[in-house]
């Protein structure tokens, strides 16, 4: 139980808290996150409406291309991105593969305890195009939130008109779960300091269920004080945040190839599809 | 005629309308006054403050602020209660409370912006307070990458930006080293000498004389028990203890151990009572 809570809270903290590639000096760091957001949707859409299984992977190299000019590891990127990637596409994608879900011309016919499993070219072109979408996919928003802070990111979600409310409230949610974290890692520490480190398996579950509902009466009382705090500050129900993005001249030029790439991918996409090329 | 702020008659509060938090209150605070409000571990002075900032209403009596009654319904116009926020600030007790932001920047600047202000004299406002508290190293910070002193300073200065005619500060030394408690009192009263009035609750009774002209001493049960002159009440030294404001310190000279009142404004003390 330990570990699994002390393991829980580190990877919070390292994963979701660190800035530590947004702080560095690369490429997509120093694009304004409006923009940046913008070229990432720019090629999610492409992704999104090719039928090439080579169109999506070349995204997937620009992808790559971004994350080794933006100073982050390509072998770290791929560590990180991999881990997902199976959870979102293999358990779906290898069923797509047989007849039974996608009938078609056989390529490989085998047998499993005395099942006929038929692969189909059909069922394998849509798996591969399913799998790489789901890469690119996943890859695009993995760099984007690695190479942007998390509260630029939010102010960035302005650009599609999503209410301020709405952001800051999500921007408050981040900052007081960090300090709910460091609650529960001080309230852990306490209690080992009190009773142990062996503890029966029942009065441990007793204790969890108490601290969730000591920390869940601490974030109820926050909750009225930060409100209290706001509203002392002037605000009146609809916050006034500061917007200090500023777009230069290579945002612009960003967008332009972000466009014309994708473009000429799903053209080129497009001839592929019926065999031209 | 003095010029009264704020003026409390048998105020009565209490939390979920069954632990008091203030019992039968009466205090004027005048124009350009300094306040300080003492008291041990819950003898309501939080609570004072967050009444004093029309964040929560009395149960019984009155509350009035520049003139006009302060109450739930005269806050909600909407003019009133802009004028009301402009003109009175409160530095809550936990900067984590006021750190609502995800930066500093941001932070400092949500007064202002929320205020109406233009860009241009926020910008200004907002250069002159990170000068002032230097903290501009700070600016593109999360709040969970601050150390307390520098939180509290952040909420100090979030505050003091939109440049209050009242500033309530509860606990506003809690945490600090030594040197930014200094630095701190010295802010107090330059903003002091600018007319502004501060009423600011604390335990920390070394900065009593000076930062208030007069004191206000809440016990246990919730009330007032004695105001006056700080330099008055700070020589009380039996009324102190028996308040738990003040405790009995034993430490050694050398060979010698001797006990004192463990506040002493001057730090000479005779060793009349050592043992």
């Amino acid at each position: 139980m330990e570990r699994s809570i002390m393991g829980a809270l580190s990877f919070l903290k390292e994963s979701v808290f660190s800035d530590e590639y947004a702080s560095q000096h690369g490429f997509l760091q120093s694009i304004d996150p409006r923009m940046k957001l913008v070229v990432c949707a720019v090629f999610l859409l492409t992704v999104l409406f090719t039928h090439s299984t080579l169109v999506s992977l070349c995204l997937y190299m620009v992808c790559l291309a971004l994350t080794y000019y933006s100073k982050i590891g390509v072998g770290f990127f791929l560590k990180r991105t991999w881990i997902f990637i199976p959870l979102f596409s293999f358990f779906i994608a290898v069923p797509a593969l047989f007849s039974i879900f996608t009938p078609g011309d056989p390529i490989a016919v085998f047998k499993i305890l005395g099942l006929k499993l038929v692969i189909t070219r059909q069922g394998l072109s849509g798996a591969l195009l399913f799998v790489t979408r789901v890469t690119t996919s996943v890859s695009f928003a993995v760099v984007l939130s690695m190479t942007t802070k998390h509260f630029e990111l939010l102010k960035a979600l302005r650009t599609f008109k999503i209410p301020q409310v709405f952001i800051m409230t999500i921007g408050m949610c981040y900052r007081y779960i960090y300090l709910f974290v460091e609650v529960v890692e001080n309230t852990h520490q306490a209690i080992k300091s009190r009773i142990g480190r062996r503890v029966h398996y029942k009065k441990g579950q007793h204790i969890v269920a108490w601290n969730i509902a000591a920390l869940w009466f601490r974030s109820y009382q926050m909750n009225e004080a930060v409100y209290g705090a706001m509203v002392s500050r002037g605000y009146g129900g609809e916050p006034i945040v500061l917007n200090d993005f500023k777009t230069r001249p290579r945002d612009w030029v960003l967008l332009f190839f972000a466009g014309l790439v994708s473009l000429t991918l799903l053209y080129l996409g497009d001839k592929l599809k019926f065999g031209i090329l | 005629m003095t010029d009264v702020l704020f003026e409390l008659k048998n105020v009565h509060f209490s939390y979920l309308g069954r632990y008091q938090a203030l019992c039968g209150i009466d205090i004027a605070i005048e124009k350009g006054q300094r306040v300080a409000v003492i008291g041990a571990n819950g003898s309501g002075k939080s609570t004072l403050l967050h009444l004093l900032d029309g964040l929560i209403f009395p149960d019984k009596g009155s509350v009035r602020s520049f003139g006009a009654e302060l109450s739930e319904e005269t806050l909600a116009d909407e003019k009133r209660n802009h004028d009301f926020r402009r003109k009175v600030g409160l530095v809550f007790q936990n900067p984590d409370i006021q750190l609502f932001c995800p930066t500093v920047k941001e932070e400092v600047m949500f007064g202002p912006l929320n205020f109406g202000l233009d860009h241009i004299t926020i910008t200004s406002a907002f250069n002159s307070i990170m000068d002032l508290f230097d903290i501009k190293e700070l600016s593109g910070r999360m709040p969970h990458q601050l150390s307390i002193g520098e939180k509290r300073k952040v909420a100090m200065a979030s505050v003091l930006i939109s440049s209050p005619d009242v500033l309530l500060l509860d606990e506003p030394t809690a945490g600090l080293d030594p040197k930014t408690s200094r630095d701190l009192v010295a802010l107090l009263n330059r903003y002091h000498s600018e007319g502004r009035t501060i009423v600011t609750a604390t335990h920390d009774m070394h900065i009593v004389e000076e930062i208030a002209d007069v004191v206000y001493v809440f016990s246990r049960d919730k009330k007032i028990i004695r105001s006056g002159p700080p330099a008055e009440i700070m020589s009380d030294i039996r009324f102190l203890q028996e308040n738990n404001l003040i405790h009995i310190h034993a430490h050694a000279h050398g060979d010698k151990t001797h006990v004192h009142p463990h506040d002493h404004p001057s730090h000479e003390h005779d060793h009349k009572s050592s043992v």
